[in-house]
Protein backbone atom coordinates (compact mmCIF):
# COMPACT_ATOMS: atom_id res chain seq x y z
CA UNK A 1 0.00 0.00 0.00
CA UNK A 2 1.46 3.34 -0.99
CA UNK A 3 2.08 5.73 1.90
CA UNK A 4 0.54 9.17 1.62
CA UNK A 5 2.90 12.12 1.85
CA UNK A 6 2.45 13.86 5.24
CA UNK A 7 1.13 17.42 4.96
CA UNK A 8 3.48 20.21 5.98
CA UNK A 9 0.90 22.74 7.09
CA UNK A 10 0.21 21.43 10.64
CA UNK A 11 3.85 21.84 11.62
CA UNK A 12 4.12 25.18 9.88
CA UNK A 13 0.96 26.73 11.35
CA UNK A 14 1.53 25.22 14.79
CA UNK A 15 5.12 26.39 14.98
CA UNK A 16 4.36 29.94 13.83
CA UNK A 17 1.38 30.26 16.19
CA UNK A 18 3.38 28.82 19.11
CA UNK A 19 6.27 31.21 18.51
CA UNK A 20 3.83 34.13 18.39
CA UNK A 21 2.10 32.87 21.54
CA UNK A 22 5.44 32.50 23.25
CA UNK A 23 6.22 36.12 22.39
CA UNK A 24 2.94 37.54 23.69
CA UNK A 25 2.98 35.38 26.82
CA UNK A 26 6.57 36.44 27.40
CA UNK A 27 5.57 40.08 27.16
CA UNK A 28 2.71 39.57 29.63
CA UNK A 29 5.07 37.72 31.97
CA UNK A 30 7.55 40.58 31.79
CA UNK A 31 4.76 43.06 32.53
CA UNK A 32 3.55 40.93 35.42
CA UNK A 33 6.92 40.98 37.13
CA UNK A 34 7.54 44.66 36.46
CA UNK A 35 4.27 45.89 37.90
CA UNK A 36 2.52 46.28 34.54
CA UNK A 37 3.90 49.78 34.46
CA UNK A 38 4.53 49.78 30.70
CA UNK A 39 1.61 47.67 29.48
CA UNK A 40 0.60 49.04 26.09
CA UNK A 41 -3.17 48.85 26.41
CA UNK A 42 -6.22 50.87 27.33
CA UNK A 43 -6.94 51.01 31.04
CA UNK A 44 -10.43 52.43 30.90
CA UNK A 45 -13.76 50.93 29.95
CA UNK A 46 -14.35 47.35 28.89
CA UNK A 47 -10.92 47.03 27.28
CA UNK A 48 -8.69 47.22 30.31
CA UNK A 49 -5.57 45.07 30.30
CA UNK A 50 -4.42 46.36 33.67
CA UNK A 51 -7.69 45.36 35.32
CA UNK A 52 -7.30 41.83 33.98
CA UNK A 53 -3.58 41.31 34.48
CA UNK A 54 -3.68 42.58 38.05
CA UNK A 55 -6.92 40.89 39.07
CA UNK A 56 -7.19 37.92 41.40
CA UNK A 57 -7.71 35.76 38.28
CA UNK A 58 -4.21 36.60 37.07
CA UNK A 59 -2.83 34.01 39.48
CA UNK A 60 -3.60 30.30 39.75
CA UNK A 61 -2.34 28.60 42.90
CA UNK A 62 0.20 31.36 43.32
CA UNK A 63 1.50 31.05 39.76
CA UNK A 64 0.89 33.97 37.40
CA UNK A 65 -1.35 33.01 34.48
CA UNK A 66 1.14 34.73 32.18
CA UNK A 67 3.80 32.25 33.30
CA UNK A 68 1.40 29.37 32.69
CA UNK A 69 0.87 30.75 29.18
CA UNK A 70 4.61 30.87 28.67
CA UNK A 71 4.96 27.25 29.76
CA UNK A 72 2.03 26.23 27.57
CA UNK A 73 3.49 27.74 24.41
CA UNK A 74 7.03 26.54 25.17
CA UNK A 75 5.83 22.94 25.41
CA UNK A 76 3.50 23.40 22.47
CA UNK A 77 6.29 24.79 20.32
CA UNK A 78 8.29 21.61 20.82
CA UNK A 79 5.27 19.46 20.02
CA UNK A 80 4.44 21.50 16.92
CA UNK A 81 7.86 21.39 15.30
CA UNK A 82 7.66 19.84 11.80
CA UNK A 83 10.00 17.06 12.88
CA UNK A 84 7.54 16.15 15.64
CA UNK A 85 4.67 16.06 13.15
CA UNK A 86 6.68 13.71 10.95
CA UNK A 87 7.16 11.44 13.94
CA UNK A 88 3.96 9.41 13.98
CA UNK A 89 4.48 8.09 17.49
CA UNK A 90 0.96 7.76 18.93
CA UNK A 91 2.10 9.04 22.33
CA UNK A 92 3.39 12.26 20.79
CA UNK A 93 0.26 12.66 18.71
CA UNK A 94 -2.02 12.18 21.71
CA UNK A 95 0.09 14.39 23.96
CA UNK A 96 -0.02 17.21 21.39
CA UNK A 97 -3.78 16.92 21.05
CA UNK A 98 -4.30 16.70 24.82
CA UNK A 99 -2.04 19.72 25.38
CA UNK A 100 -4.04 21.71 22.82
CA UNK A 101 -7.27 20.75 24.58
CA UNK A 102 -5.81 21.83 27.93
CA UNK A 103 -4.89 25.18 26.41
CA UNK A 104 -8.32 25.64 24.92
CA UNK A 105 -10.03 24.74 28.20
CA UNK A 106 -7.93 27.32 30.01
CA UNK A 107 -8.84 29.90 27.39
CA UNK A 108 -12.55 29.23 27.88
CA UNK A 109 -12.16 29.59 31.65
CA UNK A 110 -10.18 32.82 31.36
CA UNK A 111 -12.66 34.22 28.85
CA UNK A 112 -15.44 33.51 31.33
CA UNK A 113 -13.46 35.24 34.07
CA UNK A 114 -12.86 38.29 31.89
CA UNK A 115 -16.48 38.61 30.78
CA UNK A 116 -18.30 37.75 33.99
CA UNK A 117 -15.98 38.20 36.95
CA UNK A 118 -13.55 40.96 36.02
CA UNK A 119 -15.80 42.62 33.47
CA UNK A 120 -12.86 43.72 31.40
CA UNK A 121 -11.12 42.44 28.31
CA UNK A 122 -7.36 42.38 27.92
CA UNK A 123 -6.33 42.69 24.28
CA UNK A 124 -2.98 40.99 24.84
CA UNK A 125 -4.73 38.13 26.60
CA UNK A 126 -7.19 37.95 23.70
CA UNK A 127 -4.25 37.65 21.31
CA UNK A 128 -3.02 34.70 23.35
CA UNK A 129 -6.51 33.19 23.31
CA UNK A 130 -6.76 33.50 19.53
CA UNK A 131 -3.33 31.94 19.05
CA UNK A 132 -4.32 29.09 21.35
CA UNK A 133 -7.45 28.58 19.26
CA UNK A 134 -5.38 28.56 16.07
CA UNK A 135 -3.04 25.99 17.56
CA UNK A 136 -6.02 23.90 18.66
CA UNK A 137 -7.69 23.95 15.24
CA UNK A 138 -4.42 23.23 13.46
CA UNK A 139 -3.66 20.38 15.85
CA UNK A 140 -7.09 18.79 15.48
CA UNK A 141 -7.04 18.87 11.69
CA UNK A 142 -3.35 18.01 11.56
CA UNK A 143 -3.83 15.00 13.81
CA UNK A 144 -6.75 13.76 11.77
CA UNK A 145 -5.06 14.28 8.43
CA UNK A 146 -1.86 12.55 9.48
CA UNK A 147 -3.47 9.57 11.18
CA UNK A 148 -1.88 6.35 9.86
CA UNK A 149 -4.28 4.54 7.56
CA UNK A 150 -4.03 1.29 9.47
CA UNK A 151 -5.51 2.90 12.58
CA UNK A 152 -8.98 3.18 11.12
CA UNK A 153 -8.71 0.64 8.30
CA UNK A 154 -7.59 -2.45 10.16
CA UNK A 155 -10.20 -4.74 8.69
CA UNK A 156 -9.94 -3.70 5.03
CA UNK A 157 -6.15 -3.59 5.34
CA UNK A 158 -6.19 -7.24 6.42
CA UNK A 159 -8.15 -8.13 3.32
CA UNK A 160 -5.70 -6.25 1.19
CA UNK A 161 -2.77 -8.08 2.74
CA UNK A 162 -4.32 -11.46 2.07
CA UNK A 163 -4.81 -10.48 -1.54
CA UNK A 164 -1.19 -9.61 -2.03
CA UNK B 1 -6.89 -28.68 -2.19
CA UNK B 2 -3.77 -26.65 -2.66
CA UNK B 3 -2.66 -23.99 -0.16
CA UNK B 4 -3.49 -21.29 -2.68
CA UNK B 5 -7.01 -22.54 -3.06
CA UNK B 6 -7.42 -22.70 0.72
CA UNK B 7 -6.49 -19.03 0.95
CA UNK B 8 -9.02 -18.12 -1.68
CA UNK B 9 -11.75 -20.05 0.09
CA UNK B 10 -11.12 -18.08 3.30
CA UNK B 11 -11.90 -14.80 1.55
CA UNK B 12 -15.42 -13.63 2.33
CA UNK B 13 -17.56 -13.89 -0.75
CA UNK B 14 -21.20 -13.90 -1.62
CA UNK B 15 -20.48 -15.91 -4.69
CA UNK B 16 -21.66 -19.51 -4.96
CA UNK B 17 -19.28 -22.51 -4.80
CA UNK B 18 -19.73 -22.76 -8.53
CA UNK B 19 -18.40 -19.28 -8.97
CA UNK B 20 -15.39 -20.18 -6.83
CA UNK B 21 -14.80 -23.16 -9.06
CA UNK B 22 -14.93 -20.79 -12.02
CA UNK B 23 -12.24 -18.63 -10.40
CA UNK B 24 -10.02 -21.65 -10.16
CA UNK B 25 -10.27 -22.05 -13.87
CA UNK B 26 -9.18 -18.45 -14.48
CA UNK B 27 -6.79 -17.54 -11.62
CA UNK B 28 -5.19 -14.53 -13.31
CA UNK B 29 -8.46 -12.85 -14.23
CA UNK B 30 -9.90 -13.52 -10.79
CA UNK B 31 -6.91 -12.05 -9.05
CA UNK B 32 -7.13 -8.90 -11.11
CA UNK B 33 -10.81 -8.65 -10.38
CA UNK B 34 -10.20 -9.00 -6.65
CA UNK B 35 -7.41 -6.45 -6.74
CA UNK B 36 -9.68 -3.97 -8.46
CA UNK B 37 -12.39 -4.66 -5.93
CA UNK B 38 -9.96 -4.20 -3.06
CA UNK B 39 -8.64 -1.00 -4.59
CA UNK B 40 -12.17 0.31 -4.95
CA UNK B 41 -12.91 -0.63 -1.36
CA UNK B 42 -9.72 1.05 -0.22
CA UNK B 43 -10.47 4.20 -2.17
CA UNK B 44 -14.01 4.30 -0.81
CA UNK B 45 -12.75 3.86 2.73
CA UNK B 46 -10.16 6.58 2.30
CA UNK B 47 -12.82 8.95 1.02
CA UNK B 48 -15.13 7.97 3.87
CA UNK B 49 -12.37 8.50 6.39
CA UNK B 50 -11.51 11.86 4.92
CA UNK B 51 -15.14 12.91 5.21
CA UNK B 52 -15.35 11.60 8.75
CA UNK B 53 -12.17 13.48 9.68
CA UNK B 54 -13.59 16.64 8.20
CA UNK B 55 -16.75 16.18 10.23
CA UNK B 56 -14.81 15.57 13.45
CA UNK B 57 -12.52 18.54 12.84
CA UNK B 58 -15.26 20.91 11.84
CA UNK B 59 -17.47 19.64 14.65
CA UNK B 60 -14.85 20.33 17.30
CA UNK B 61 -14.14 23.79 15.91
CA UNK B 62 -17.83 24.61 15.67
CA UNK B 63 -18.31 23.38 19.24
CA UNK B 64 -15.59 25.73 20.47
CA UNK B 65 -16.92 28.67 18.50
CA UNK B 66 -20.45 28.02 19.78
CA UNK B 67 -19.13 27.93 23.34
CA UNK B 68 -17.34 31.25 22.88
CA UNK B 69 -20.40 32.73 21.18
CA UNK B 70 -22.62 31.62 24.06
CA UNK B 71 -20.31 33.36 26.54
CA UNK B 72 -20.25 36.56 24.52
CA UNK B 73 -24.02 36.58 23.93
CA UNK B 74 -24.68 35.86 27.60
CA UNK B 75 -22.43 38.77 28.49
CA UNK B 76 -24.02 41.14 26.00
CA UNK B 77 -27.50 40.22 27.20
CA UNK B 78 -26.54 41.11 30.75
CA UNK B 79 -26.33 37.58 32.04
CA UNK B 80 -24.41 36.48 35.09
CA UNK B 81 -24.88 36.87 38.80
CA UNK B 82 -24.94 40.57 39.58
CA UNK B 83 -24.24 40.00 43.26
CA UNK B 84 -20.92 38.35 42.54
CA UNK B 85 -19.99 39.96 39.25
CA UNK B 86 -18.58 43.29 40.21
CA UNK B 87 -18.07 45.70 37.36
CA UNK B 88 -14.73 47.27 36.55
CA UNK B 89 -15.89 50.44 38.21
CA UNK B 90 -18.98 51.36 40.12
CA UNK B 91 -20.73 54.70 40.47
CA UNK B 92 -18.96 56.83 43.10
CA UNK B 93 -22.03 56.62 45.33
CA UNK B 94 -22.26 52.91 44.72
CA UNK B 95 -25.37 50.95 43.90
CA UNK B 96 -28.21 50.75 46.42
CA UNK B 97 -27.96 48.04 49.01
CA UNK B 98 -31.12 45.98 49.56
CA UNK B 99 -32.98 47.21 52.64
CA UNK B 100 -32.79 43.77 54.19
CA UNK B 101 -29.00 43.87 54.11
CA UNK B 102 -28.59 47.45 55.33
CA UNK B 103 -31.20 46.74 58.00
CA UNK B 104 -29.21 43.75 59.18
CA UNK B 105 -25.87 45.59 59.20
CA UNK B 106 -27.28 48.48 61.22
CA UNK B 107 -28.77 46.28 63.88
CA UNK B 108 -26.08 43.78 64.81
CA UNK B 109 -26.65 43.20 68.54
CA UNK B 110 -24.08 44.79 70.83
CA UNK B 111 -23.79 41.46 72.61
CA UNK B 112 -22.59 39.92 69.35
CA UNK B 113 -19.94 42.60 68.95
CA UNK B 114 -18.80 42.10 72.53
CA UNK B 115 -18.60 38.34 72.07
CA UNK B 116 -16.50 38.56 68.92
CA UNK B 117 -13.01 37.08 69.35
CA UNK B 118 -10.23 39.57 68.67
CA UNK B 119 -7.63 37.03 67.59
CA UNK B 120 -7.93 38.13 63.96
CA UNK B 121 -7.25 41.80 64.64
CA UNK B 122 -3.82 43.06 63.70
CA UNK B 123 -4.11 46.81 64.22
CA UNK B 124 -5.72 48.94 66.89
CA UNK B 125 -6.44 52.65 67.37
CA UNK B 126 -3.68 54.72 68.93
CA UNK B 127 -3.85 57.81 71.12
CA UNK B 128 -2.79 61.13 69.62
CA UNK B 129 -2.61 64.54 71.22
CA UNK B 130 -3.92 66.98 68.66
CA UNK B 131 -6.13 69.97 69.35
CA UNK B 132 -9.76 68.93 69.61
CA UNK B 133 -11.22 68.13 66.20
CA UNK B 134 -14.81 69.32 65.95
CA UNK B 135 -17.48 70.39 63.50
CA UNK B 136 -20.83 72.13 64.06
CA UNK B 137 -20.10 72.28 67.74
CA UNK B 138 -19.65 68.54 68.11
CA UNK B 139 -16.61 66.29 68.20
CA UNK B 140 -15.76 65.12 64.71
CA UNK B 141 -14.80 61.75 63.35
CA UNK B 142 -12.72 62.40 60.25
CA UNK B 143 -12.26 59.58 57.80
CA UNK B 144 -9.97 59.90 54.79
CA UNK B 145 -9.94 57.04 52.37
CA UNK B 146 -10.49 56.18 48.73
CA UNK B 147 -12.88 53.94 46.90
CA UNK B 148 -10.11 52.04 45.09
CA UNK B 149 -8.38 51.25 48.37
CA UNK B 150 -8.75 47.63 49.55
CA UNK B 151 -7.74 48.42 53.12
CA UNK B 152 -10.41 51.12 53.29
CA UNK B 153 -12.89 48.66 51.78
CA UNK B 154 -12.12 46.26 54.59
CA UNK B 155 -12.53 48.77 57.42
CA UNK B 156 -15.74 50.34 56.07
CA UNK B 157 -17.76 47.24 56.97
CA UNK B 158 -16.93 47.67 60.63
CA UNK B 159 -17.32 51.44 60.40
CA UNK B 160 -20.85 51.09 59.05
CA UNK B 161 -21.81 48.65 61.80
CA UNK B 162 -20.27 50.81 64.53
CA UNK B 163 -21.49 54.21 63.32
CA UNK B 164 -25.03 52.87 63.06
CA UNK B 165 -25.04 52.49 66.85
CA UNK B 166 -24.79 56.25 67.31
CA UNK B 167 -26.73 57.70 64.41
CA UNK B 168 -28.18 57.15 60.97
CA UNK B 169 -27.06 57.43 57.36
CA UNK B 170 -29.23 59.04 54.72
CA UNK B 171 -29.18 57.66 52.16
CA UNK B 172 -27.65 54.40 53.23
CA UNK B 173 -24.13 53.83 51.90
CA UNK B 174 -24.09 52.31 48.41
CA UNK B 175 -22.39 49.11 47.43
CA UNK B 176 -19.03 49.40 45.66
CA UNK B 177 -15.82 47.46 45.49
CA UNK B 178 -12.18 48.33 45.72
CA UNK B 179 -10.42 48.62 42.37
CA UNK B 180 -10.40 45.39 40.41
CA UNK B 181 -6.63 45.61 40.29
CA UNK B 182 -6.58 46.19 44.05
CA UNK B 183 -8.34 43.11 45.31
CA UNK B 184 -11.82 43.86 43.99
CA UNK B 185 -13.12 43.75 47.58
CA UNK B 186 -16.87 44.33 47.94
CA UNK B 187 -17.72 47.08 50.38
CA UNK B 188 -19.76 50.22 51.02
CA UNK B 189 -18.93 53.82 50.26
CA UNK B 190 -19.59 56.85 52.42
CA UNK B 191 -19.53 59.16 49.40
CA UNK B 192 -22.76 61.15 49.03
CA UNK B 193 -24.17 59.97 52.33
CA UNK B 194 -25.09 62.16 55.25
CA UNK B 195 -24.58 60.88 58.74
CA UNK B 196 -26.63 62.33 61.59
CA UNK B 197 -25.90 61.72 65.25
CA UNK B 198 -26.77 63.67 68.38
CA UNK B 199 -23.28 62.99 69.73
CA UNK B 200 -20.72 63.73 67.03
CA UNK B 201 -20.25 64.53 63.36
CA UNK B 202 -18.81 62.20 60.81
CA UNK B 203 -16.74 63.65 57.95
CA UNK B 204 -15.95 61.08 55.27
CA UNK B 205 -13.56 62.03 52.48
CA UNK B 206 -13.29 59.51 49.65
CA UNK B 207 -10.41 60.98 47.70
CA UNK B 208 -10.79 58.89 44.53
CA UNK B 209 -13.22 56.57 42.81
CA UNK B 210 -12.23 53.02 41.97
CA UNK B 211 -11.84 53.93 38.29
CA UNK B 212 -8.23 53.65 37.14
CA UNK B 213 -6.75 56.75 35.57
CA UNK B 214 -3.30 55.93 34.29
CA UNK B 215 -1.27 54.71 37.22
CA UNK B 216 -3.74 56.12 39.76
CA UNK B 217 -7.47 56.75 40.06
CA UNK B 218 -10.05 59.34 39.12
CA UNK B 219 -10.18 62.01 41.86
CA UNK B 220 -13.43 62.30 43.84
CA UNK B 221 -13.24 64.43 46.99
CA UNK B 222 -10.54 66.60 48.51
CA UNK B 223 -9.89 67.13 52.19
CA UNK B 224 -9.84 70.71 53.43
CA UNK B 225 -6.47 72.31 53.96
CA UNK B 226 -6.72 71.68 57.72
CA UNK B 227 -7.69 68.06 57.18
CA UNK B 228 -4.92 67.64 54.64
CA UNK B 229 -2.39 69.00 57.11
CA UNK B 230 -3.47 66.58 59.81
CA UNK B 231 -3.50 63.71 57.37
CA UNK B 232 0.01 64.45 56.13
CA UNK B 233 1.30 64.92 59.64
CA UNK B 234 -0.03 61.63 60.93
CA UNK B 235 0.21 59.27 57.97
CA UNK B 236 1.92 61.04 55.10
CA UNK B 237 -1.30 60.61 53.15
CA UNK B 238 -1.90 56.89 53.52
CA UNK B 239 -5.32 55.23 53.57
CA UNK B 240 -7.46 54.78 55.51
CA UNK B 241 -7.06 57.32 58.25
CA UNK B 242 -9.56 57.88 61.03
CA UNK B 243 -9.16 60.77 63.44
CA UNK B 244 -11.43 60.44 66.48
CA UNK B 245 -11.78 64.08 67.58
CA UNK B 246 -8.02 64.64 67.67
CA UNK B 247 -7.67 62.12 70.50
CA UNK B 248 -7.27 58.76 68.80
CA UNK B 249 -6.31 57.66 65.30
CA UNK B 250 -6.61 54.49 63.28
CA UNK B 251 -4.22 54.20 60.37
CA UNK B 252 -5.19 50.92 58.75
CA UNK B 253 -7.82 48.24 58.62
CA UNK B 254 -8.01 46.24 61.80
CA UNK B 255 -7.84 42.88 60.05
CA UNK B 256 -6.20 41.53 56.94
CA UNK B 257 -7.98 42.64 53.74
CA UNK B 258 -7.00 39.45 51.94
CA UNK B 259 -9.69 37.68 53.96
CA UNK B 260 -12.29 39.47 51.85
CA UNK B 261 -10.70 38.89 48.45
CA UNK B 262 -12.89 36.68 46.29
CA UNK B 263 -15.95 37.10 48.51
CA UNK B 264 -19.18 38.53 47.16
CA UNK B 265 -20.92 41.46 48.80
CA UNK B 266 -23.80 39.24 49.85
CA UNK B 267 -21.48 36.63 51.34
CA UNK B 268 -19.66 39.18 53.46
CA UNK B 269 -22.90 40.81 54.56
CA UNK B 270 -24.29 37.43 55.55
CA UNK B 271 -21.25 36.73 57.74
CA UNK B 272 -21.41 40.00 59.66
CA UNK B 273 -22.90 39.21 63.05
CA UNK B 274 -21.85 35.57 62.79
CA UNK B 275 -18.82 35.13 65.02
CA UNK B 276 -18.42 31.51 64.01
CA UNK B 277 -16.98 32.68 60.69
CA UNK B 278 -13.55 34.28 60.55
CA UNK B 279 -14.76 37.20 58.44
CA UNK B 280 -17.83 37.76 60.60
CA UNK B 281 -15.78 37.59 63.79
CA UNK B 282 -13.18 40.02 62.46
CA UNK B 283 -15.74 42.57 61.28
CA UNK B 284 -17.68 42.28 64.54
CA UNK B 285 -14.54 42.61 66.65
CA UNK B 286 -13.41 45.60 64.58
CA UNK B 287 -16.81 47.22 65.02
CA UNK B 288 -16.62 46.68 68.77
CA UNK B 289 -13.24 48.41 68.92
CA UNK B 290 -14.65 51.32 66.92
CA UNK B 291 -17.67 51.59 69.21
CA UNK B 292 -15.39 51.59 72.25
CA UNK B 293 -13.18 54.23 70.67
CA UNK B 294 -16.11 56.44 69.74
CA UNK B 295 -17.53 56.11 73.25
CA UNK B 296 -14.27 57.15 74.85
CA UNK B 297 -13.08 59.78 72.37
CA UNK B 298 -16.24 61.34 70.98
CA UNK B 299 -19.38 60.78 73.07
CA UNK B 300 -18.20 60.71 76.62
CA UNK B 301 -19.67 57.21 76.90
CA UNK B 302 -23.04 58.26 75.58
CA UNK B 303 -25.51 56.79 74.99
CA UNK B 304 -25.24 54.50 77.94
CA UNK B 305 -27.30 51.87 76.15
CA UNK B 306 -24.42 51.53 73.71
CA UNK B 307 -21.32 52.38 75.69
CA UNK B 308 -21.99 50.67 78.98
CA UNK B 309 -20.78 47.16 78.91
CA UNK B 310 -18.57 47.72 75.88
CA UNK B 311 -15.38 48.27 77.90
CA UNK B 312 -12.92 51.00 77.13
CA UNK B 313 -11.49 51.71 73.74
Amino acid sequence: MAERPLPHWPGLIGTVASVAGLGVAGYLTYEHFTGSSSLVCSDKGIVNCLAVTTSSYAMVAGVPVAVLGLIFFAVMLVLQLPVMWRWLNPIIRRARLAWAVVGLGTVIYLLYAELFEINAICLWCTAVHVLTLVVFVSTVFGTLSTAPLGEELDQPAAYARRDD
Amino acid sequence: MSQKNQQKNQRPSSKSPGAAHSTDRRPAAGRKFNERQAAKQQAALVVARRRRNQRIGLGSVVLVLVLVAVLVVAKLSGGGNPSSAASVTSPPAGTPVPAAISGKLTSIPLSTLVAAPTSGLVTSPQAISDPKLSAAGKPDLLYIGAEFCPVCATERWAMYVALSKFGTFSPQPGRIHSAVRDGNIPTLTFYNTTYTSPYFTFTPVETTTNEPDGNYYVPLQSPTAAEQKLWVTHTNESFPWLDFGGKIELTSAQFNPTELVGQSFTNIASMVGNNSTQIGADIDASARVLVQTICSALTDNQPASVCSGMGHG
